[in-house]
């Protein structure tokens, strides 16, 4: 039997002797295997960019409850009972309420505003336990349980370009204005800071950086009545998330009444929206790799033509029908390697230069600062990911290709008869 | 002396245009070991497809055609692959070569089918190019190099694996008289030093003459088989 060595050896020098029908050929496996990696690779890395911003915004095992509804629009806020039932589901570690002042506003004492939009009365100590990683002061301390005469800033609210803007110790001023029965009264208080947040990162709905804390106690003496316009659950199995929040929801009896925000599943969707567009964008490049595998065929059908009396050659002297399938199987397969591995190169090549391009059209854009949101500073970064898998997935299909498109012609030149095909002309 | 081929009442025919057409319409004889065979006849006596028959390389309607007593036939197309590569060897009028190849490739290309070492694949090659007196062209492709010496490449090709038998179809059909006479005599040569089996197929009576016995073809049909000299045996 004929080494492999040497029928790898004369495809070589076959497609070598017909420089620029291998290299056109050979080019469309490129064009299909760079597409491929191209688009998985800056799809893996915008999928792992998404991925860490949500991270970095959302704790996936907290989910956050709004009273109200989409539909219904925002509702009452809650109870003191109605946070009581939902800490006693079984996934609940812990729950805790936020009541958010309307429209309040901080002046420091010679009456310039500090940048906090929100202003929420929160228990500090239920709120560091929450969030571990984000609830953190970056200077000054939490107060204790009893100090209601304290207030904590957010990153953003306290400094202004990283230097602060109001120091520990100072007192500042809080006005909260209300409306009872369409008379509108102001509640000013005047609270000592007591420390100022570390710096939230990106957008997502625990990001800090703009709102102000009080005790819940206070924002309970200065909105008249304790409640909470959010509560936060931590939940001790993360997988169990969605089921934990359909509990939430029955402990309510109006469905309207609430409405539960989980991030777990959020990002599941997201990363399945951005999965599905993966696999449509690389079936893109696997009908290119088809067509590549087409143009493959037809060439190496007219090769085999081409090659008939030679076919009738190596069969004269003794060559089995399955040495000239392998023989023509392995030009095939040559293009199928080379333009394989030139296409990985090249499709993380073209990947990176992409990614470049796209992170500056995708600049942040200019928000308005609101409950939910907080502007980005940071521009989004697509960083092409490698993924062995993805690679050798590519490559292993490119041969596949070439393979089954190689096959006929190859199967064509083995059938040849003989005697017909010395007489070719 | 034994019969390394027997031709047992061999019948081929062609479809052309749907008619059958005759090629070989019952053709026997026996080749002895050693012997230098010539199959005379004018063209359309059958004689090319006769060769093919031999060589394993077609198949017949009806008949038998044994080497070294065993039909092959019945053997399938691996086995006649396997066969025309280490029993017999072939001879074209157009040479046949691989263009791409230089000489001394064109030589080892059996012995590569055959998957040989690359080690003893060209230290047998060169040995046969010396053989035929081309070893100072052993770089040069088929088109740098003349007919003759394009015949002998064929010759070293054919006789690289040892074959029993050499089948050579009009080898000097494509030559001038000159160099056709001296592929003759190599031919000769080669079948007396090393006793391989010669069957040359050629419509030239001088050519036929060389040989010890000619089988004489008319229409697909034997019509003599005249010896021209005593067969040289193990000499």
């Amino acid at each position: 039997m004929m080494r492999v060595s040497k029928i790898l050896e004369m495809a070589a020098a076959n497609l070598k002797q017909r420089k620029l029908r291998t290299s056109l050929t050979t080019l469309g496996v490129i064009i299909g295997i760079t597409t491929i990696i191209g688009i998985a690779s800056l799809g893996e890395g915008f999928r792992f960019e998404i991925k860490q911003r949500m991270q970095s915004g959302f704790e996936l095992n907290v989910l956050i409850v709004f009273p109200g509804s989409l539909t219904a629009g925002f509702g009452e806020p809650f109870t003191r009972s109605e946070l009581d039932n939902i800490r006693n589901i079984s996934n609940v570690n812990l729950a805790t309420g936020m009541k958010t002042l309307a429209s309040a506003e901080v002046y420091k004492e010679n009456g310039t505003r500090v940048r906090a939009l929100t202003v929420a009365g929160v228990n500090f100590s239920e709120m560091q336990q929450m969030l571990p990683k984000r609830f953190i002061v970056a200077a000054g301390n939490f107060p204790s349980e009893n100090d209601t005469n304290t207030i904590v800033l957010g990153f953003r609210a306290g400094t202004n370009n990283s230097i602060p803007v109001v120091n520990i110790g100072e007192n500042v001023t809080v006005s909260a204005s209300f409306q009872v029965n369409g008379t509108k009264f102001t509640h000013n208080e005047t609270l000592t800071v007591a420390g100022i947040l570390i710096e939230g990162g990106t957008a997502g709905i625990t990001n800090f950086d703009y709102w102000a804390f009080i005790s819940s106690k206070k924002a309970a003496e200065m909105a008249g009545g304790e409640s909470y316009q959010i509560i936060l659950i931590q939940v001790n199995d993360t997988q169990k998330a969605s089921q934990t929040a359909r509990e939430v929801e029955n402990t309510f009896t109006n469905p309207y009444r609430v409405s539960v925000f989980v991030p777990s599943s959020f990002e599941q969707q997201v990363d399945n929206i951005l999965n599905l567009l993966q696999i449509f964008l690389t079936a893109i490049g696997a009908i290119s790799l088809l067509v590549a595998g087409i143009g493959i065929m037809n060439i190496m059908t007219v090769s085999v033509m081409e090659r008939t009396r030679e076919v009738g050659i190596l069969k004269a002297i003794g060559a089995k029908s399955r040495t000239v399938l392998s023989m023509f199987l392995a030009e095939a397969i040559t293009i199928g390697i080379i333009g394989g591995l030139i296409g990985i190169v090249t499709g993380y090549g073209v990947s990176y230069g992409l990614a470049s391009m796209l992170s500056s059209l995708i600049q942040p854009q200019q928000q308005q600062n609101t409950l939910l949101s907080t502007p980005e500073r940071e521009p989004l970064t697509i960083t092409p990911k490698f993924t062995p898998e993805w690679t050798i997935g590519a490559f292993i299909f490119a041969i596949v290709i070439c393979v089954i498109f190689g096959l006929y012609p190859a199967r064509k030149a083995s059938k040849l008869n003989p005697v017909e095909a010395l007489r070719y002309e | 002396m034994s019969a390394i081929l027997e031709v047992h009442d061999v019948r081929k025919s062609y479809r052309l245009g749907g008619i059958p057409v005759p090629a070989l319409s019952g053709v026997s004889f026996n080749v002895m070991r050693g012997e230098f065979l010539t199959i005379f006849g004018p063209s359309g006596s059958g004689k090319s497809t006769l060769l093919h028959l031999l060589g394993g390389l077609d198949r017949p309607d009806a008949g038998k055609i044994l080497i070294d007593g065993s039909n092959i036939l019945e053997l399938g197309d691996n086995d006649l692959a396997q066969l025309r590569l280490t029993k017999i060897g072939f001879v074209f009028q157009f040479f046949n070569l691989l263009p791409r190849l230089t000489a001394l490739e064109n030589v080892e290309l059996p012995l590569v089918i055959a998957g040989l070492s690359e080690k003893e694949t060209l230290e047998r090659a060169r040995k046969m190019l010396k053989f035929v007196g081309l070893e100072a062209r052993e770089k040069h492709k088929p088109h740098e190099l003349s007919g003759g010496e394009q015949q002998r490449v064929a010759i070293a090709r054919a006789l690289i694996t040892n074959p029993a038998i050499i089948l050579a179809d009009e080898p000097t059909g494509n030559l001038d008289t000159k160099t056709g006479r001296e592929i003759v005599q190599l031919m000769k040569n080669l079948n007396e030093e090393r006793k391989q089996t010669f069957i040359v197929v050629t419509h030239d009576p001088q050519i036929a003459q060389e040989a010890h016995r000619t089988v004489h073809l008319k229409d697909g049909l034997v019509e003599t088989i005249s010896e021209n000299k005593p067969p040289t045996r193990n000499q």
